[in-house]
């Protein structure tokens, strides 16, 4: 009888099988199992950090020790040096950041104007209350571009790439801090929403929330946390 | 640094913003290659372990936005947790079991303890409320990444017994910890 086995069945089993992974004290193959099913299993994964944050005091007990000077280079040959050395035609301008930031500034600029000009007032419009966020994550192609008028309660969002699945929704969460995300509703369909904003969160956002979409169900979260991956995310700055 | 800040560096990472990321490995490598150091206790395999640490931040680095882990226990877990996997890819198991015998009790000094405040402070009073050569176990474990089978073997006890302490032992830690 392994222990993967004896886990399965019993009740409180994925409970126990979580805090024995964050403890370590699993075998090689136990763990990948364990590591299998974070990344796929959201309940699970769940479990898996509860535990971490009821073991991580412990960690205070790992001393700093300075590593060689040898290390950092050695990490961004790993990340970037193939990159560089990339031919130029071949997709090396749809990988540079650089041009995603140039792309991520002329379509903030874009939908900047495009919100702003239907309210042209300028003696109201202060621009310190507008602020902008260009949500992107690794591994995924969803890329938003979002402005937050916070005068007229509103979050314009221009979806520059992604789509979602049948059968998914976009939800849009603010994460202030270490604090709980809280939920701003399930994104409509489209390249350019707007989304109402409710007086709570907009004295949150004006503190410089980061912003986050999450893979939901039709409809959004049941829990009001987020379930499924985070598939954009990025911080409010003024402009 | 603020663990606002390093938040905010996580999340720079995860849009791929080099320089957070510069910045981020500044401020948090010493203590993720003390973490590397302990668990593997070979200098050379805990600077592969730190570069590869690293690359995994980057590359998982949206991921922080749905933990509740604090900032830098969310950048350990990922350390601790890759160290563990890198030790139990090993051939020979005996040979840690020898290095473990030589690490002293994993008690942090008071100088950690300070540093760590309150969180810190509870969970080793909980600790002190397990049998002894429990807490000792779940910390070795902790600590030092070591396995069921090597615990055994260090405290004398068949393997099922061990397992058995420590699944009671995490239960009861747990119960303390949200009292």
């Amino acid at each position: 009888m392994t222990l993967a086995e004896d886990n399965g069945p019993e009740r409180g089993g994925d409970d126990l099988f979580a805090a024995e992974y964050v403890l370590g004290v699993l075998a090689a193959d136990e763990r990948q199992i364990a590591s299998r099913r974070i990344d796929a299993e959201t309940g699970f994964a769940r479990l898996v950090d509860a535990w971490e944050v009821h073991l991580s005091p412990m960690a205070a007990a790992y001393p700093e020790v300075e590593p060689p000077a040898s290390v950092k280079p050695a990490i961004d040959r790993r990340l970037f040096a193939s990159a560089a050395t990339r031919a130029e035609p071949s997709g090396g301008l749809w990988s540079s950041l650089g041009f995603w930031r140039g792309l991520a500034t002329a379509a903030v600029a874009a939908l900047a104007i495009y919100v702003a000009v239907p309210f042209v007032r300028p003696p109201v419009v202060q621009p310190q209350e507008r602020l902008v966020a260009s949500l992107a994550a690794d591994g995924s192609d969803v890329k938003y571009l979002v402005v937050y008028d916070a005068g007229r309660r509103d979050v314009g969002l221009s979806l520059v790439s992604g789509q979602r699945a049948a059968g998914k929704d976009f939800e849009l969460w603010m994460i202030e801090g270490k604090n709980a995300p809280v939920s701003m509703g399930v994104i409509p369909a489209g390249q350019t929403i707007h989304m109402a904003v409710t007086p709570a969160v907009q004295q949150k956002l004006a503190q410089g929330a980061v912003l986050a979409v999450s893979v939901e169900p039709t409809g959004g979260s049941q829990t009001g946390q987020p379930t499924g991956p985070v598939v954009a995310a990025g911080d409010l700055k003024g402009i | 640094m603020a663990p606002q800040d390093i938040s905010k560096l996580i999340v720079r990472t995860s849009m791929k913003d080099r320089a957070a990321f510069d910045l981020l490995y500044r401020q948090t490598s010493a203590k993720l290659f003390g973490v590397c150091l302990r668990v593997l206790r070979d200098r050379g395999d805990a600077e592969e372990a730190l570069q590869e640490v690293f690359v995994k931040i980057w590359m998982k680095a949206d991921r922080f936005a749905v933990s509740d882990l604090s900032p830098i226990s969310w950048l350990v877990a990922i350390a601790r947790n890759h160290a563990i996997d890198r030790i139990r890819a090993r051939r020979s198991p005996s040979a840690n079991i020898d290095a473990a015998l030589d690490v002293a009790d994993p008690t942090p000094g008071p100088e950690a303890l300070a540093v760590a405040g309150g969180e810190t402070e509870r969970i080793y009073h909980c600790l002190d409320e397990l049998e002894k050569d429990r807490a000792a176990a779940v910390r070795g474990a902790y600590l030092n990444g070591e396995s069921y089978a090597e615990l055994a073997e260090r405290h004398s006890v068949p393997l099922n017994t061990m397992r058995t302490w420590l699944r009671r032992s995490l239960l009861k830690l747990r119960e303390c910890l949200e009292r």
